[in-house]
């Protein structure tokens, strides 16, 4: 991890078009270079649209975003080269094959020709679903579906990936290598940002992590830390449901 | 560039993986337009050799106007004349009521004496005239007045096409000015017969002497003639054509639904790229499309004894007008697939608003049959302006020049609904959300 910061938000403030409450409310972060940054909080908190802006697919109605120095509101063109996005629900061609849709998704990041093959092929193989590449993704388990998704997002090697709790609803054998895969990317230079209700694996992988809840980070800072910070709740789980409280959420 | 092919590449294999899907918009198009052609071609033919629509006469005359009338209407090919039912001879109140029930669709009644009425009024005008010649003055012929008439009433089920009733009409009215004249060469031949005993009348009936022949200009190709087959081939053509809105909507919703746009839209490619890469291929399934029912027209009408499509010579013309024809009706479909949130709403409205264009356009009943107001909007109908080119490269030799006013239309029609699109997709964008 450097000392740079690759992105840079400031007092972000997000209101959904036809609802009064803000879905996030004046968000502040700097995110480094190399870091694993894990976004935590309960559903509804405004994981998922702090994730949605910096990838620009939601425009906030204040505040500003720096993405290796470039502004989102104008670069958003320029920025889409350097970052990946695994969204949270499978986004891929069901009647595709594996290869069909990666060779697409490639495509639109610029890939093209041997490149974009080897590195598909690279992709397929790390997720151990070379013999899957011809299979139509209609026809692929979710877990296979998971890995595809994810392979999609990295395949123009962006500086920052981001990953809408990536791990959602997939066996462990799979969760295990999405995330070893993850460290790898990281230690390669990527800034991995990710959302995750797993307190256990954000606590694992992450540098460093913000709990969000109604719109506001209300804590930030290496798992470790915040865990020897708040010893009477042995880990990071029991801090978070200490911050965020046990009612249920919408 | 790579970036629409490949966009190209990926709508041509989603396609292709939907095989069913894809010979459907080939097959159902094609079987439209053969039993369209059928319903319309075969139906008017059929009856020419096979009269089938029943017509009650009452004939209460019981003389020459009568007999006249129903042999008139027996010789047109078209109706079947009954006098009698179940053996008893038809009365006025019978037929009324049989037509009131919607049993029978018309009924003829020829009131008593019509024929005497006629006779009668025909000697008066014919004594007046030959009198004339022979008393110039003092002539008291002059003075014997007739204006007698005679009602013919016909019943017509209200629920005949109102076209069908005017030919009707004009038929009835033909007969009865045929027979008034033949009274009255027939009425001249028995004064002049009284007048000069050694007046010899003609030994056959007077024959008419104007005869009509129809021509159908058509630039170099005279012979070109106008049939059901030349208006419903390329009308149909374009209705299918059209109906390009419901898959394509589909398709647009069914990317948005999967969350596939969400990752497009996070990578650095224009939307614009991506559904231009769906309109070209969408284009090339509209004109294969098109060139199977102009095929059908050609090879397969005639095989029902169905008069083939003739497309002219101009092919280039054709093509380019396929091309753009295509253009328009897949700018109509981006703009409500950009518009419409689900399926639902896109099929409602896409197939909705493709049969009020298609009718507006005179695709259905030719737009000089319409009222007025309906004629001026139809001008603003797409299908309209590509039904005209078409017609007029089948029929009139036009040129790419004589259709050029058209090509522009839908042009400028593609480019309205390509900005319609893009500009909603601009206000009303995720972004924004």
């Amino acid at each position: 991890m450097s000392d740079k910061v690759i992105i840079e938000i400031r007092d972000l403030v997000k209101v959904y078009k036809g609802s009064e409450e803000p879905a996030i409310k004046g968000i502040s972060l700097d995110i480094f270079q190399g870091e694993i940054f894990g976004l935590l909080g309960p559903n509804g908190a405004g994981k998922t649209t702090t994730i949605s802006i910096l990838c620009g697919l939601f425009r906030p109605n204040s505040g500003s975003v720096f993405i290796d120095g470039l502004d989102i509101h104008s670069n958003l063109n320029k920025i889409k080269h350097i970052i990946g996005v695994v969204p949270q629900d499978v986004a891929l061609y069901p009647t595709l094959t594996a290869w069909e849709n990666l060779t697409f998704f490639g495509n639109m990041y610029g890939l093209k020709g041997g490149r974009l093959k080897e590195k598909i092929a690279e992709g397929l193989h790390v997720f151990g679903l070379e013999k899957h590449a011809e299979k139509k993704i209609a026809n692929c388990s979710g877990g296979i579906k998971r890995r595809i998704n994810l392979i999609a997002g990295l395949l123009h090697n962006p500086k920052v990936i981001f990953l809408d709790e990536p791990t959602v609803g997939i066996d462990v054998q799979s969760r295990v290598v999405i995330l070893d895969y993850l460290k790898e990317l990281n230690q390669k230079g990527t800034t991995v940002i990710y959302t995750s209700h797993y307190m256990e694996e954000a606590e694992k992988l992450c540098t460093r992590v913000a709990i969000i809840d109604r719109g506001k980070v209300i804590s930030m800072g290496n798992p470790r830390e915040l865990v020897a910070e708040h010893p009477e709740f042995k880990d990071l789980e029991n801090i978070f449901l200490h911050l965020t409280g046990k009612d249920l959420r919408d | 560039m790579f970036k629409y092919f490949s966009a190209c590449r990926k709508e041509s294999l989603i396609l292709i993986r939907d095989l069913a899907g894809l010979v459907m918009l080939f097959i159902m198009p094609m079987i439209m337009v053969m039993i369209l052609a059928l319903v319309q071609e075969q139906g008017w033919s059929s009856l020419s050799k096979d009269p089938s629509i029943p017509v009650l006469l009452v004939d209460e005359d019981h003389d020459t106007l009568g007999a006249k009338i129903q042999e008139g209407l027996k010789s047109s090919n078209i109706f079947k004349i009954y006098t009698n039912l179940e053996g008893k001879p038809l009365t006025r109140e019978v037929a009324k009521a049989l037509i009131a029930k919607g049993t029978y669709n018309i009924a003829v009644i020829i009131p008593r004496e019509s024929t005497r009425i006629i006779r009668h009024k025909v000697q008066v005008m014919v004594t007046q005239i030959v009198s004339g010649i022979m008393m110039p003055v003092d002539n008291p012929f002059l003075d014997i007045q007739s204006n007698d008439s005679i009602n013919i009433s016909i019943y017509f089920d209200p629920g005949i096409k109102g076209t069908f009733k005017y030919a009707f009409m004009a038929s009835m009215k033909e007969y009865s000015m045929f027979i008034e004249s033949t009274m009255i060469f027939s009425s001249f031949n028995t004064e002049l017969k009284k007048m000069f005993p050694q007046y010899r009348p003609p030994k056959s009936d007077y024959k008419e002497s104007v005869f009509f022949t129809e021509i159908f200009p058509a630039g170099k190709d005279e012979k070109a003639v106008p049939s059901t087959t030349q208006h419903n081939v390329p009308a149909w053509a374009l209705f299918a054509m059209f109906f390009i809105v419901i898959p394509m909507t589909g398709s647009m919703i069914k990317e948005r639904d999967e969350g596939s746009m969400i990752r497009i839209n996070t990578m650095p490619v224009s939307y614009f790229t991506i559904f231009m890469a769906k309109v070209s291929v969408y284009a090339v399934v509209c004109i294969i499309q098109f060139i199977l029912m102009v095929l059908a027209g050609r090879y397969i009408l005639p095989l029902a004894n169905i008069p083939a499509l003739t497309i002219g010579s101009n092919y280039f013309g054709i093509l380019l007008m396929m091309i753009v024809s295509s253009l328009a009706a897949l700018g109509f479909a981006i703009a409500v697939g950009t518009v419409a949130r689900t399926h639902q709403q896109a099929a409602a409205f896409g197939v909705v608003s493709v049969v009020v264009l298609t009718a507006l356009g005179g695709l259905w009943v030719p737009v000089y049959l319409m009222p007025e107001v309906m004629r001026s909007i139809a001008l603003w109908s797409p299908l309209n302006w590509a039904h005209v080119a078409f017609i007029d490269l089948f029929l009139r030799q036009a040129t790419i020049v004589d259709v050029l006013p058209q090509i522009c239309k839908l042009l400028i029609f593609f480019a309205v609904m390509i900005s319609i699109a893009l500009f909603y997709r601009k206000i009303n964008s995720p972004l924004n959300s």
